[in-house]
């Protein structure tokens, strides 16, 4: 490979982008790492066997093939998509190597059609790992055409590579670097819940417009939007394994690629420029010589204002937080739908609710526990580390009643006694995730809010088990049995089992946020 | 324990030990008297920063004392800690915050009345030429600027007892000069300083008295002119006397 060169950009990218993966294992041996990632990969076939037979069935009998791998499809592209745009404001606000490749003599137009094609790849690889078991069953089943689902899911890799390439440029034109990341994330997760809301869209529809939907979609009339031969449907043909078709979707999908990652080249580097100089604040007029606010005493109160002020400024940060919502979402529709003709609103939300505090106050503790800018100031403070940790429960509890607040007073006109018991499951639930980040804190920068399991992988196990557990003993609860006793007393024991014994006179801990001690580490 | 009758030390250490695969600090005894600039100089890994990480209460030690104007920071490290103040090289600020409200949250921990916070807040920044930056967020400034934001933190609360590490480091000539003079106008108000530091020029020029620390131990400790006459180098400059003293040792 020539120095320089795209292939070898391309192939310097990917080798960052395995290392990271690899990084997962540092701690295993190769031959555990390859027995985990073995396990992991059967894991998925064995998931991928009931939708294969699914699959062969509609294959066999003809008339429902396309339509099901068209709702496939409205899955994975949108994704794609997101994972695009995401992996696009990563490269652009992160950096990495970007200033060292922008300071470097090579061709900008080379340097950013290089990193479009890595993100093509991390964005197919993020679908290829629950998509490509589905085919390879289904060619186990139904024949060796389903393995055109690897080149059509390449190209649809750089197809909604292509559109987030477009989507990201377009919003550093017209909206400016500065808001780019924030409404690029906004709709990177609009994007990824409307693939998430459109798994149940069959079951919110009524009967009558679904019999409509299942007619067209089997007898579509000539010249429709349901025309399998229409272009529309060329990506399903694809992947179905129409072997012209699969042709025309790959070469459309990398021509445009093309088009876009080397035409948009200039203007992806100029973005990544506005990108690395964006003031991330607003110059604000100069004020009049006086002091602008009055100041305000206390220990408690500077160190809530403190918190609720970091978390205010940081929307893209709110916005990450605010994705649990969304992705939740589903779940009340799910609950709602399941719930049969008794079901009521009301009754869907509650649980997805107690989850969504619980993961909400998860977040903002590990906010303000391990990510706390200046750790070492705090713990130079005439503060004990009790006290400091007192205010900053005290402040993530603030936040996580305004999330729950609009729907919990919806719920108290609608059904109040519903809201009451929902109420205390979510505080419950929302002090048990936040104590469980006070205790086992997992230093971390503020933006990586979301990947903070990364390095402690059995506190986010332990988090997720938690909102569970909180979550159905509520529903149980909500049917008036006894049973919701026995999630309450898990929940319980996993909390008295992650309590740390904290030792009589701590001694404080060089870079670590206050109040961790050494029982507390022990679970990364 | 101290001298009753004896005026308490600003700062006393006293066999400080920290270890962490080998001794960082090995005995460390030490006295820095009120009112006096103290410089703290050695090559690096001498175990400088350890030793102010201890003084502060970021760090335990392994065994040994630390007594602040007489408090016991070990035994009541919040009684010491509300009269020190630690400016490390990196500056200790919250990039969302102004750094009117970075010093509002300061005085907050330090419980410095409002009413006297206040126009403390104002004299510092403009002092430190900041005001007309005070409503923006430090996300936007400068290493210099977060630098002098983070030191009028540590002013706030007036401490007795500074503990200054590398706090003139990836400064201009300028902002350098600012920081010195308001270190200098502390000390002759009363408070005492433990300065850090890899310019030789700083602490020759600012210290009342000099500590050279390697392996943990303090190797020499006097005025320039005592240095000079232990390294027996009677004209030299600090930088000749420094390099003597710690090859000699080594």
């Amino acid at each position: 490979m020539k120095p320089g060169s795209l292939v070898w950009l391309v192939a310097h990218d990917l080798r960052l982008s395995w290392r990271r993966f690899a990084g997962m294992f540092r701690n295993m041996s190769g031959r555990r790492a390859g027995l985990i990632v073995a396990a992991a990969v059967a894991c998925f076939h064995l998931l991928a066997w009931p939708a294969a037979r699914w699959m062969a069935n509609r294959d066999a009998s003809g008339d429902m093939l396309y339509p099901a791998v068209a709702a496939g499809l409205l899955m994975v592209l949108p994704w794609i998509v997101s994972s695009a745009l995401t992996n696009t404001t990563r490269a652009l606000y992160t950096r990495g190597d970007l200033d060292l490749l922008q300071a470097s003599p090579l061709n900008p137009r080379t340097v950013f059609a290089a990193k479009a094609f890595s993100i093509a790849v991390e964005s197919m690889m993020a679908t290829a790992v629950f998509i490509l078991p589905v085919a390879n069953m289904n060619a186990l089943i139904g024949g060796a055409h389903w393995l055109a689902v690897y080149p059509a899911l390449a190209a649809a890799g750089f197809a909604g590579t292509a559109v987030g390439l477009v989507v990201t440029t377009t919003l550093a034109a017209f909206i400016g670097p500065r808001r780019m990341r924030l409404v690029a994330q906004v709709v990177a997760t609009l994007v990824g819940a409307g693939f998430a809301l459109g798994l149940q869209a069959i079951n919110i529809v009524s009967p009558e417009t679904r019999g409509w939907l299942y007619e067209m979609a089997a007898h579509p009339p000539a010249g429709s939007l349901f025309d399998h031969d229409g272009w529309l449907w060329l990506p399903v043909r694809a992947f179905a394994g129409e072997i012209d078709a699969l042709l025309a979707w790959s070469v459309f999908s990398v021509l445009a690629f093309l088009a876009v990652a080397l035409g948009l080249g200039a203007r992806l580097g100029r973005a990544a420029i506005l990108a690395a100089g964006a003031p991330q604040v607003e110059p604000k007029p100069q004020a009049a010589a006086r002091p602008s606010r009055r100041f305000r005493a206390g220990v408690g109160p500077s160190l809530r204002r403190k918190e609720w002020r970091l978390l205010a400024r940081d929307p893209w940060l709110l916005s990450q937080v605010l994705l649990q919502i969304i992705y939740t979402a589903p779940v009340s529709v799910v609950i709602w739908k399941s719930l049969g003709p008794q079901g009521s609103l009301s009754l869907a939300i509650a649980p997805a609710l107690v989850v969504v505090s619980s993961q909400v106050a998860a977040s903002l503790s590990w906010l303000a526990v391990s990510s706390e800018d200046a750790p070492d100031f705090l713990a130079s403070a005439p503060v004990t580390a009790a006290a400091v940790e007192r205010r900053k429960l005290e402040a993530v509890a603030a936040p996580v009643g305004l999330f729950i607040a609009a729907p919990l007073a919806g719920m108290v006109v609608a059904a109040p006694d519903i809201a009451v018991w929902t109420l205390i499951f979510c505080v419950a639930a929302s002090a048990s995730t936040a104590f469980l980040n006070f205790w086992h804190p997992a230093p971390g920068k503020r933006g990586d809010v979301m990947r903070r399991h990364a390095q402690s992988k059995l506190v986010g196990a332990m988090e997720h088990l938690l909102a569970l557990l909180w979550s159905l003993a509520l529903m149980i609860t909500l049917f008036e049995s006894f049973w919701a006793l026995a999630p309450i007393a898990i929940a319980g024991a996993v909390l008295a089992a992650n309590r740390p014994r904290r030792a009589t006179g701590v001694k404080p801990v060089a870079s670590q946020p206050t109040g961790m001690t050494s029982t507390a580490t022990s679970m990364r | 324990m101290s001298d009753a009758s004896a005026p308490a030390a600003a700062l006393r250490l006293t066999a400080l030990r920290k270890s962490f695969s080998k001794a960082a600090v090995d005995g460390l005894d030490l006295i820095v008297r009120p009112g006096e600039f103290y410089a703290l100089l050695g090559p690096n890994g001498a175990g400088k920063t350890t030793t102010l990480r201890m003084i502060a209460g970021l760090l335990a030690p392994d065994s040994g004392g630390v007594e602040v104007f007489g408090v016991n920071a070990l035994a009541d490290p919040v009684a010491a800690k509300q009269i020190v103040a630690w400016l490390p090289d990196e500056p200790m600020i919250y990039d969302k915050l102004t750094p009117l409200e970075y010093l509002e949250f300061v005085a907050g921990l330090w419980s410095v009345p409002p009413d006297v916070a206040e126009p403390e807040a104002e004299a510092l920044l403009r002092r430190l030429e900041l005001w007309e930056h005070r409503d923006q967020r430090c996300e936007g400034f400068s290493r210099g600027m977060k630098q002098k934001t983070a030191l009028a933190g540590a002013l706030i609360h007036a401490p007795k007892l500074m503990l200054l590490d590398e706090p003139l480091t990836g400064l201009d000539a300028a902002i350098a000069r600012q920081v010195k003079d308001l270190l200098v106008e502390r000390v002759q108000a009363g408070a005492s300083i433990v300065l850090t530091t890899h310019i030789l020029e700083v602490a020759e020029k600012l210290a009342d008295r000099i500590g050279i620390i390697r392996n943990g131990r303090l190797i020499a400790e006097g005025t320039l002119g005592d240095l000079r006459a232990q390294a027996g180098q009677a004209h030299s400059t600090l930088e000749d006397v420094f390099l003597r003293l710690t090859q000699e040792a080594a």
